[in-house]
């Protein structure tokens, strides 16, 4: 790399990691103010917008259906998921090029379009007002990287193995289980993890499905911040910066970040 | 395990070859399925007007509601809007993107790659609603850059409810995935080509424009498309930071179901976001063809 590109290169990546980090601090900061408004510079620092939280039941309770969407959202994408993700990275499929169109139709049909039929469909068969069409809707959407994940564990593998295990007497049963399963692994663990934080913060769809009685957490935040910005949303919002942390940890820890700068 | 392979063999007498992957993909091709249920209930109901004095739904079809949506000038605004934001995002992503994909993988240190990646991931795992939040509290009117502004005795700027606010917020919601999808084609450039583009006189403009960037094609591509198509039907951003004054077309849309309740009117709107923006990625995959984007192996990896 020449002079004049890698000071070019650090100025316009420093910009944008000052934009990427910003609001992630900033709320951090504004969660421990110790004043009843956010400003700058800040009031002292207090962790009492982390006590108020604590006594705020409808917080509470939309944070704890979040969690319940994400955890059916992986319940639903894992084996739909993992199984798709074999099955295109390991098999020769008559018609693959229509198949992977079709299950690419979650990122190509505009988010706005997926949850208004999803809306539509969930209505005629009478079944809104419960967390799990919202937990179904967002394995829908987000299934594709949960196919990514797993067939690109899946590429990985040798063939070869497989036959061997074959060769050694082991059934097809036992070779799915004891051989190919065990070698995506660390697909399926990456792609539930990306489904559980994206259904987590998924907002729009939420928006969509839920009704008053069945808020989740970030369409609570979207319809708080609407009117007043007071910290107590702030302290709410580190919620999820640290579920997004611990996230990037375990991820980090399991199959290392930098898989995501393999080339395929 | 005998037991099962026992259960696997008579229900599968020839060790189910031929049929085994199209079996494994039943489940994916359901869920998928959904969505497509959920158009086919949109396209149902964009064909029914809305009765305004029984607010009843026509039982017969017409084709009333694109006449209207096509007939009227705030269809074209908002969508030009959008097809406007879209493409200015995907420019400014994208030559944000590029640098910082390059040097995140081709940095000696693990340390800066590391810490570049989590700059990365954080944002993308923290939401859309949060990360708009963040932005309010910084550009708000009594936001902490008026807030500083005011120290200095500057008259506070009106930062936020107009169209840079929501690009600004759009090109950061955008960059992770951009990122990410662009490393891994940059990481397939073997670093010699730049070496040997250096060696024969080429300076680094002429290596990055003449070799870089064509080896760079197919991650660009791909994170263009998805960085467009992501942009344009976005809600969050011009909802949020664009206060209702900012609205693109999925706002418009949300607008008709839950605002105007004329579920016939909204539906056409939504079809006519679909045909645009499949009209958009189908003119871009047919320009530089799929990129990255394909799932699943390469051509000739198949056995």
């Amino acid at each position: 790399m020449g002079r004049t590109q890698t000071v070019l290169f650090r100025v316009m990546v420093t910009f944008a990691v000052v934009m990427l980090s910003a609001p992630t601090l900033v709320v951090l900061g504004a969660s421990v103010t110790s004043g009843n408004i956010i400003q700058f510079p800040p009031d002292g620092f207090s962790l009492r917008w982390y006590n108020a939280i604590v006594g705020e039941q409808t917080l509470r309770e939309a944070f704890i259906r979040s969690v319940q969407v994400a955890i059916i959202c992986v319940l639903v994408s894992l084996p739909a998921g993992t199984l798709a993700g074999i099955a295109l990275a390991r098999y020769r499929i008559r018609g693959e090029k229509l198949i992977q169109v079709y299950l690419l139709l979650p990122f190509t049909i505009p988010l706005i379009g997926s949850g208004i039929g999803l809306m539509l469909a969930f209505g005629q068969a009478g079944v809104l007002g419960s967390l799990w069409p919202i937990g179904i809707a967002t394995a829908t959407i987000n299934l594709p990287f949960m196919i990514w994940a797993v067939s690109s564990s899946a590429a990985s593998l040798d063939p070869d193995l497989e036959l061997a295990a074959m060769s050694c007497g082991a059934g097809p049963v036992q070779t799915f289980f004891s051989v190919t399963l065990p070698a995506v692994t660390p697909g399926v663990i990456t792609g539930s993890l990306l489904m559980f934080i994206l259904s987590l913060n998924e907002f729009l769809v939420s928006l969509l499905l839920v009704d008053a009685r069945i808020v989740t957490l970030p369409v609570q935040i979207y319809n708080s911040i609407r009117s007043i910005i007071t910290p107590d949303l702030a302290a709410v919002s580190v919620v999820f910066i640290a579920v997004a942390l611990s996230a990037i940890i375990v991820l980090d820890r399991l199959v290392g970040l930098e898989v995501f700068l393999k080339s395929k | 395990m005998d037991a099962l392979e026992g259960v696997f063999a008579v229900a599968w007498p020839k060790g189910g070859g031929k049929l085994t992957p199209y079996l494994l993909l039943v489940p994916a091709i359901s869920v998928v399925g959904l969505l497509v249920i959920g158009l086919v209930y949109i396209g149902d109901s964009s064909l029914r007007t809305l009765d305004r004095t029984t607010f009843l739904f026509s039982e017969n079809y017409s084709l009333e509601n694109y006449r209207r949506a096509l007939s009227e000038g705030f269809t074209y605004t908002i969508i030009w809007r959008s097809l406007f934001g879209a493409f200015v995002v995907t420019i400014i992503t994208l030559i944000l993107a590029f640098p910082y994909a390059y040097m995140m993988v081709r940095t000696r240190s693990a340390l800066v790659r590391k810490a570049l990646l989590i700059a990365l991931f954080l944002p993308f795992f923290i939401g859309q609603v949060v990360r708009a939040y963040g932005w309010l509290i910084i550009l708000g009117n009594q936001g902490i850059i008026n807030d500083a502004l005011g120290l200095i005795g500057i008259e506070p700027l009106r930062l936020l409810f107009n169209y840079p606010a929501v690009i600004f917020g759009l090109v950061q919601y955008m960059l992770p995935f951009a990122v990410l999808m662009l490393a891994p084609a940059l990481t397939a450039i073997p670093e010699e080509m730049e070496a040997a583009a250096g060696s024969l006189g080429a300076d680094w403009f002429q290596t990055l424009l003449h070799v870089v960037l064509p080896m760079a094609k197919p991650g660009l591509i791909g994170s263009g498309i998805v960085v467009l198509t992501l942009t344009l039907t976005d809600f969050a951003m011009p909802a949020i930071l664009g206060g209702g004054t900012q609205d693109f077309i999925a706002n418009a849309i949300y607008d008709q179901f839950f605002r105007t309740s004329d579920q016939g009117f909204g539906s056409a709107l939504t079809i006519i976001l679909v045909a645009t923006g499949s009209l958009v990625v189908g003119i871009a995959l047919a320009t530089f063809g799929a990129g990255t984007l394909a799932l699943g192996k390469s051509e000739n990896e198949v056995r």
